[in-house]
């Protein structure tokens, strides 16, 4: 019993710790993979417009390359959002927690 | 390879398939021409295909030589000549007719060019149905996160 009251403060301390050094270095590693990732499923949103664009304007991209480039940006865009959902599910369970 | 590679594969095919009906179509619409730059008939033309790993720069395909990756694309090899000889036709009336009222007509059976199309644009349809089939894997993979 006196182990676990001990231990308590300890675990406690780790915690806080790592809290504070997340709060602190505005880019951790978290938010800086996430911007990465979001600026990636930006480049494919740009790359399908501009072979959409291509084939409109008939400057020489083909049918299927457009419309797999816009496949492309909407599966990423998809996978982006579950992704977010994944992360505000989570933000909610924490902010729901009761004390 | 991420699954976005069978896009790049299935479009490289897609690509290749549109090439050789473009081809066909060619040789269908050029089956009565006796005028060409080279001079003479029109020439039937056909296409060659090669496969090629899926990753365009030397260095992506030393290192795919290295790991796993086997899944390659295709790619035009080329387009070549048929060199059988022309249909000789008695047309005496032609402008093209030589000294003897023959005239060369280019050897295009229009039947083998509407097979050939036919298969292009059946190729065409399974490469779609491969690109559907990679969309459609990628979405269940999202939706694992769905619950």
């Amino acid at each position: 019993m006196g182990n676990t009251i001990q231990g308590l403060p300890n675990a406690n301390l780790g915690l806080g710790a790592s809290i504070q050094s997340t709060g602190a270095g505005d880019s951790s590693d978290f938010f800086e993979t996430l911007r990465g990732a979001m600026s990636q499923v930006e480049q494919l949103h740009v790359d399908a417009q501009g072979k959409v664009a291509g084939m409109l304007n008939g400057t020489g991209d083909d049918v299927h390359s457009a419309m797999i480039a816009v496949e492309k940006a909407d599966l990423a865009f998809e996978m982006m959002v579950q992704v977010r959902n994944k992360i505000v599910q989570a933000y909610q369970t924490v902010s729901q927690m009761q004390f | 390879m991420n699954l976005f590679g069978m896009f790049q594969i299935s479009g490289s095919a897609l690509r290749a398939e549109r090439e050789r009906a473009e081809l066909a179509a060619s040789n269908l619409a050029n089956a009565e021409t006796t005028r060409t730059v080279e001079g003479g008939p029109y020439r039937r033309q056909d296409i060659v295909f090669a496969s090629r790993p899926s990753l365009p720069s030397g260095f992506a395909i030393t290192l795919a030589s290295f790991t796993d990756l086997h899944a390659q694309g295709v790619q035009v090899a080329g387009v070549v000549q048929d060199n059988a000889p022309p249909a000789r036709r008695f047309d005496p009336g032609h402008p093209d007719a030589d000294a003897t009222g023959y005239v060369d007509f280019p050897n295009i059976n229009p039947v083998e060019e509407s097979v050939n199309l036919m298969e292009a644009a059946r190729s065409y349809q399974f490469n779609v149905s491969a690109v559907q089939a990679t969309k459609a894997m990628i979405q269940s993979a999202i939706g694992i996160a769905q619950s």
